[in-house]
């Protein structure tokens, strides 16, 4: 066996573990031991959150700026145009979770409006472009999908 | 900081004594919270009193409104469904007593009967002895339901308590609502239900066959349940209102509700089984593409809801732990549920 120091998700693991089958079970009433229950289920969560949360942001958000970089030459709204091209030549200046996160919740934020735009515009290119945003928003829901989930 | 629980009996006590004038040594006690409903505190109490000589005891349950829960909404309301329902093919618990001056408890609440020795949860519901018993409550889960759509609201005098709406106004009376919800409360951008949001508008469904009372939360885990698969109660009505009956049939078939991860509706029965059920029992017809746009419509809705916890609980309103679980984890599968019926989920 690798001599390895317990890492946090290690830890995460055991500490629900620890909830669920020994605290929970002497915790009354019965609304207090199922919210014990719920937040063992949390730290299953974060657990699995710890383990990508830097890796998911910086893979979206560079599917992101590709994707705007790919539609930018498409819209006909020129300061649309222009957000999404500087955009996509932007760069995650850090790999601190918050500061992806705050990268990532700002192209959102430009993928409705492109996705609201190209809905409006007629022809195969905004279809290929619209295409392509519903292929990356399913890709989004497949990285935040959590085990406990039920769909 | 809320009042501690013995506190609370007395006050509840002493607000009881006053409702039941002809009442002798009345007192409250065995008050503790359960898990009930997204929007309001519940707790189950007995109350013993003496009245023309007879001692009597009464299981109760206690509906408080919470400084912040899942959503927002009018107690006088969900009351109100209660007492309209009682008594009739749909089996509710039967409303006692409404107060909506915060002084004898601190917050609005009311006071109903406790129906116990039966189950409400999903856990419960996929272990034996139930598991065995899921398409007869399956079956009576959508029977009921189309009796709800069958019901006549005025006649069960809930029109004017709940704002009548056109038929062909259901539809975007709702839509607004929530979009507003997201629009308020939303901590991030929702790019997917944004998305949902302008297709529902460019595909507006087709006007309501009737004006119906709709639960608006009828989803496997809001009803009670026996072992021998008979649907007992159902329960938090606190989103109540008039509008189309297509509305509660998409919203119990969403696949957020499939925690059985069987792909049975609601984790009871199978979709189609579940429209035809509700079809033959309400004498309404599903057309699906209007089932379609309610389904749509239920992931938005369904994502107002988890984004309201969301911030309450980010915000420090409610602490409650399953709000920031039903942010994480429900708000995805809502966007995934979404995607689902749109065609896009790989």
């Amino acid at each position: 066996m690798a001599r390895v120091k317990p890492e946090a998700t290690h830890a995460l693991e055991r500490l629900m573990q620890a909830l669920l089958v020994e605290i929970a079970p002497a915790v009354q009433p019965a609304y207090r031991q199922a919210s014990v229950s719920i937040q063992a289920m949390l730290l299953l969560a974060i657990r699995e959150e710890f383990d990508r949360a830097a890796a998911r942001r910086v893979e979206e958000n560079r599917a992101l700026r590709a994707l705007f970089a790919d539609a930018a030459p498409a819209v006909t709204e020129a300061a649309l145009g222009g957000r999404l091209a500087a955009a996509a030549a932007s760069e995650d200046a850090s790999l601190r979770v918050p500061e992806l996160e705050a990268g990532n919740r700002a192209l959102r934020a430009l993928l409705i409006e492109l996705h609201a735009h190209v809905e409006s515009l007629a022809g195969p290119e905004a279809r290929r472009i619209e295409a392509a945003i519903w292929r990356e928003l399913s890709a989004s829901t497949e990285r935040r999908k959590l085990s406990l989930a039920p769909f | 900081m809320r009042p501690a629980v013995t506190d609370l009996e007395s006050r509840l006590a002493a607000y009881l004594t006053a409702r039941l004038p002809g009442a002798r040594a009345l007192e409250v006690s065995g008050l503790e919270r359960i898990h009930g409903g997204a929007s309001r505190e519940t707790s189950r109490f007995v109350l013993r009193y003496e009245q023309d000589g007879r001692r009597i005891e009464r299981r109760l349950i206690l509906r408080r409104d919470p400084p912040g829960s899942l959503i927002e909404t009018d107690r006088r309301v969900e009351f109100a469904a209660y007492r309209a329902f009682h008594g009739s093919a749909v089996p509710v618990p039967e409303a006692l007593w409404l107060e909506e001056d915060p002084a004898p408890l601190d917050f609005p609440f009311f006071v109903m009967q406790e129906l116990s020795g039966f189950e409400s949860t999903v856990p419960k519901l996929l272990a034996p002895p139930y598991l065995e018993h899921r398409a007869k409550i399956g079956e009576r889960k959508w029977t009921i339901l189309g009796e709800i759509a069958k019901a006549d609201p005025a006649r069960l005098g809930l029109v004017g308590l709940m704002p009548p709406v056109a038929l062909d106004q259901c539809w975007q009376r709702e839509l607004a609502h929530w979009e507003s919800v997201l629009d308020e409360d939303e901590l991030e951008p929702q790019p997917i239900t944004r998305a949902v949001i302008r297709w529902l508008r460019r595909h507006p469904p087709p006007p309501a066959q009737k004006l119906v009372v709709v639960h608006a939360d009828y989803r496997t885990g809001n009803f009670l349940f026996d072992e021998a698969g008979e649907i007992r109660a159902i329960l938090d009505w606190e989103m109540a209102h008039l509008g189309d009956p297509l509305e509660d049939l998409a919203w119990g078939l969403g696949a957020v509700w499939q925690w059985s991860r069987d792909g049975l509706a609601g984790s009871l029965l199978p979709k189609a089984e579940a429209i035809r059920i509700w079809e033959q029992a309400s004498g309404l017809r599903a057309d699906p593409s209007a089932l379609l746009w309610w389904e749509l419509f239920s992931c938005v809705k369904g994502q107002g809801i988890w984004v309201s916890g969301g911030r309450e609980f980010q915000h420090g309103a409610n602490q409650d732990p399953v709000l920031c679980m039903s942010s994480w984890m429900m708000g995805n599968s809502q966007d995934r549920a979404a995607l689902a019926l749109l065609g896009w989920l790989a």
